[in-house]
Formats: C-alpha cells, structure tokens, sequence
C-alpha cells in the first residue's frame, strides 16, 4: 500500500471542470465577491448617482464623450435616503442596474452606457 | 466542517458563514422548539483587540417551512448594531465586565429579532445585548454570568440569546481533512500509520451563537401543536442563512462603505455537511446564493456522493460491498433531501413530501429523548439526527456511516454494508461541561488568557 504513488490516489475520480463559480441567473450569475468587486469598481469608477432614467433619457441627445449641457435637470423627487448606486451590468447589451435601498432596476440604454464606459477609460 | 469555511467565497467572509444549525424540541420545555444558527467559525480565544462579533452588515436569518413546499412561511430576522463608548481608545474595555451595561465595555453590540410570516413583520425585541467575548480572569471575571444575562425572554414564551459560545461541534478536522483519515482507523488507510484516538480540534475554538426558542404552535402550519409522529403536518424544514446588500462602494466620502441593493443571500445550512461534503468545489458558492427549493441541482451529489467512492480507495479491501454499490443512493436522498418516508423507520417519519431541498427536517411530534445517543436516529434514538439536530450528535460519524452504506438497507434490503461500515468513528467524545442543559445550550466559550495554555 506505501508504494502507491501519491499523486495517483484519486486518479479514478473525475475532474471537476475549472469556471466561473456560478453562472446563469443574473442575479446570482457572478460569485458574490467578483460580483461587489465589479460593482464597486463600476460604481465608484464611474460615480454614477442619478436619479435614474430621466438623465439617461436626457444623455441621448449629447456627445457620447461629455456631459450634456443643460441635461441634468432639478431631481423628480427628494433625494432617496440611501445612497444610489449603479453599474454597467452588461455592456454588449447596453444595460444599467440602479440600486436605491432594497430596490434593483435593470434597463437598457446604451448611450448612456457608451458615454459611462468612455467616462471610465 | 460542518460548514466551517466550506465554500471558496464564504471561507473569506467567516463573520457571514453559517457554520451550522441545529434544531431539537427543547429537553426542557418540550413545547418549545430551540434553533441554533452558528456563525464566525473556528475563533482562536485570544483573538483581541477587535474580538469577534456579529456583522452590522449581514441580514442573519432562520427560515421554517411548515407545508413541505422547501419555502419558508416563516422567518426570523436577527440584525446587529456596534456601538463605541469611547472612539479614542483602542481598548475593548477599559476595565473588567461585571455586567451588560458595565461603562467599562466600550464595543458592544445590541440587535433586532424579526418575525417574518408572508408579508408581516413584526419585531419581537431590539436593542437586545449581546455578551462580550471572554476574554480573561480580569476582563470578564464572571462569564457565566455575563452569559445567562444574555438571555432575553421577547414575549409569547420566545426566548432569544446571541453572542459568542464554545463550539457545540466536534470534530477531527486535522485527519479528515489529510485525505480522509480517520485516526482510530488510520492503520487500515491507504497510507497507513498506527491507529490513535480522535482528536477534537474545535474543543477550545469559539463561535458566535444565533439561538432562539419558539413555541411549537408559532411554528407550525394553523398554529397546531402535533402529537401523531405519523402526520405531515408535525414536520418543520428549518435552514439558516445570511445575506449581504448587493453592492457596498468604498468610499471616504460616504463614510468609507456605502451598501445598496436588495440582500442577496451568501451562505446558508441546513443538514450538516450537505455543502461541505457532496456539493463539488465549482458548485459550493452557487449552492451558497441558492435556495432549498432549488435543490434538485445538486442531487446527483447525494445519490452518487464522492466520498461512497473514496472511501473504497482510501482504505482498501474495507468497503468491498460499498465499492460494488452502483445504484443510486434513494437512502442518502430520503434522509437529506426528502426526509424519511413513512414505513422505513418503524414509527417514525419527517418527509416534507416530494421537493429535493437540503433542509433539517424536525418532527416536532417526536418527545426529546431522557437519553440522548449522540448516533440519533441510527443509534435507536428518534429525537436526534437526522430527526432535527441536536448540539450533542455526532452528526461526522452518522454521516460517515451513512455514506459507508449502514442506511442503504432501509431502501434495498438485499443489500448488506460492510462490517466497518457500521464501526466507522472519529473517535471523539466531547465533555458535558461543552453544552449547558437549558437553553441556549451550548456552552460558555473560552477565554483568551487560559486558552490556548501553555
């Protein structure tokens, strides 16, 4: 039995194949800390806190690479108590998650995501 | 083990890491029920300045399914607040600990229970203390105390204790984890060296204790209190779990951690070893963010578990009658996933129905045993594992047994395990002064000036 070779013992099992932790569901499609760590980075990267698709709707109709003046209006409402948050959630797709307190929305706008990837670069 | 550090991401997050749960019908008060949620694993005693403690960012939680569907109908929610008396000093306390509310405590903690049914919230009690850790004769000269004050009665005969404790689990985490050695058998292994007796590696290591204890009616479907073993309707699926908002930003300006977003779940654990031992290492951190109901995923793990393979290689010409063993393991899957179907065990059953879901299953119709057998149901003892969970069962070896294949006859009674089977130990017996006999249970943890001792 000692001269089994060591690195041999389990030679018969099967191999669990290397990826990604998680996949499939977009909520839960990242391991959680690849997930805040992109987040974050997104996040803080780009400081986006907005009062959400307004000033996206609004970003349409600047340059792609500045701020559009005049675009940025008074806020539809009082400042939410928390801190809004957002990330570029899928690129190729032109889609923005913005977090405010429990709340998690998730639309397409691809200007405004050209214009936040472009911001970060 | 059980699920001490289990998972890649969760093992880098211990504060979040449900480490165990247990759930029994309380020896004491029988129409109680005491869940126990564990998190903070394997605390070395003198770990100071910053002791350890709850997270302030973590949604704690306890989750019952009274109906069998693998959902929760009820949850409790335990959330924590830390307060500083003094932000200038970098001291714990600033003298010995006599009491709760001792001004020499500067960082405590206080939290929130919740009761969740539908979509009714209802809070049982906050600004609740948690004790202190133990720290040494001259920090927290009377721990004892320090620790039964932390016991809170919230109304409706629900009792609720949170804060540090002695590891209720035993286990000789050195040998299984050395290519699942078992040192009382080691003679027999692959790489043989003289069989020795177990040895406890979690004795004197701390953990940070979730206990609450809760009438049976406020658990059960209608508000019943069962009485007939036999009925669906005396089964509870209990699991822990804790959760972290979806995105936290570092950032100074927003006193440096900002969180948004719903709680996304990070770890979660009913039966014990279920993510540890039969959930492959690609899968444990999605089985960490997903729920019991969606269990089915990791089925295959339990009908075809690893380690039913390995133990024929690992000790060799010991299992012949487990490494012939091909079929599908229906005895695995009744007793983690299912619960066990009326007609296997003689008067006894805890099946929630059809639904796959890793949930401890307790039949709250079932007394709690005047002579508990740390072996629970295999050991003749039905008020033990897999019945619930108690603080006391020696769920490494049932679970090794099991495996080994001395359940598989309750589903193919053609079958005969091997002698060993029935024999496998990790040789550890933990010492009564570990637990305490009434709630919270388990026991005063260590201090960090005796321990470790020279």
């Amino acid at each position: 039995m000692s001269s089994t070779p060591r690195s041999s013992l389990f030679k018969a099992q099967r191999v669990v194949p290397a990826g990604p932790a998680v996949a499939e569901h977009p909520t839960l499609a990242q391991s959680r800390r690849a997930f805040l760590q992109a987040s974050a980075g997104a996040a803080a990267g780009v400081a986006v806190v907005t009062t959400g698709p307004k000033l996206a709707a609004a970003a349409l109709h600047g340059p792609s690479n500045t701020v559009p003046l005049g675009a940025i209006t008074k806020p539809s409402g009082p400042p939410p108590p928390e801190t809004v948050m957002a990330y570029v959630r899928d690129a190729a797709r032109g889609e923005v998650t913005v977090l405010s307190g429990m709340r998690e929305t998730t639309y397409r706008d691809p200007e405004l995501v050209k214009r936040l990837i472009d911001a970060g670069r | 083990m059980s699920s001490h550090r289990e998972a890649p991401e969760i093992s880098k997050d211990p504060v979040a890491d449900n480490a165990d749960t247990y759930a029994f019908v309380s020896p004491d008060n029988p129409s109680t029920v005491t869940i126990i949620t564990n998190y903070v694993p394997l605390q070395a005693p003198p770990g100071g300045p910053n002791f350890f403690e709850f997270g302030d960012d973590v949604l704690y939680s306890i989750h019952i399914d009274n109906n069998g569907d693998a959902l929760a109908e009820i949850t409790y929610e335990f959330r924590f607040e830390t307060t500083l008396r003094d932000p200038d000093t970098f001291l714990y306390n600033t003298g010995p600990i006599a009491r709760l509310d001792d001004p020499n405590w500067n960082k405590r903690q206080f939290y929130t229970v919740t009761r969740v049914k539908g979509n009714q919230r209802r809070v049982l009690g906050s600004g609740l203390a948690c004790p202190p850790c133990n720290i040494g004769p001259r920090s927290t000269p009377d721990y004892q105390a320090l620790g039964a004050a932390a016991v809170h009665a919230l109304g409706g005969g629900v009792k609720v204790f949170a804060g540090q404790r002695n590891d209720p689990f035993f286990v000789d985490l050195g040998s299984i984890f050395d290519l699942g050695d078992l040192r009382p058998f080691q003679n027999l292994h692959l790489i043989p060296t003289a069989a020795a007796p177990g040895v406890d590696a979690t004795k004197t290591l701390n953990i940070h204790s979730i206990a609450i204890q809760i009438p049976i009616g406020d658990l059960t479907a209608g508000g019943t209190v069962p009485t007939d073993v036999m009925s669906s309707s005396s089964v509870l699926g209990i699991w822990g779990a804790a959760s972290r908002r979806k995105m936290r930003v570092a950032d100074a300006a927003n006193d440096e951690k900002s969180e948004s977003g719903p709680w996304i779940q990070v770890s979660r654990l009913g039966n014990p070893l279920f993510n540890e031992v039969l959930v492959p290492l690609g899968k444990k951190d999605r089985w960490n963010a997903s729920q019991p109901v969606d269990d089915k995923d990791y089925a295959a793990g339990v009908t075809h578990p690893e380690l039913g393979k390995l133990l024929p290689v690992l000790y060799p010409k010991v299992f012949p009658n487990l490494a012939a063993l091909s079929s599908p393991r229906a005895d695995l899957e009744a007793i983690l996933l299912t619960g066990l179907p009326a007609g296997i065990v003689p008067g006894f059953q805890n099946n929630t129905g059809k639904v796959l879901a890793d949930m401890l299953r307790l039949n709250v119709a079932v007394p709690p045993s005047t002579d508990p057998n740390p072996l629970g149901l295999i050991g003749g003892d039905a008020a033990g594992f897999p019945n619930g969970r108690r603080v006391t069962d020696d769920v490494v070896t049932i679970e090794l047994r099991a495996i080994a294949g001395v359940t598989y006859p309750l589903v193919d009674k053609s079958y005969t395990p091997d002698p060993a089977a029935a024999l496998i130990t990790q040789g550890i017996t933990p010492s009564a002064s570990r637990y305490q006999a009434a709630f919270p249970y388990v026991g005063d943890p260590y201090d960090g000036y005796d321990t470790p001792s020279s």
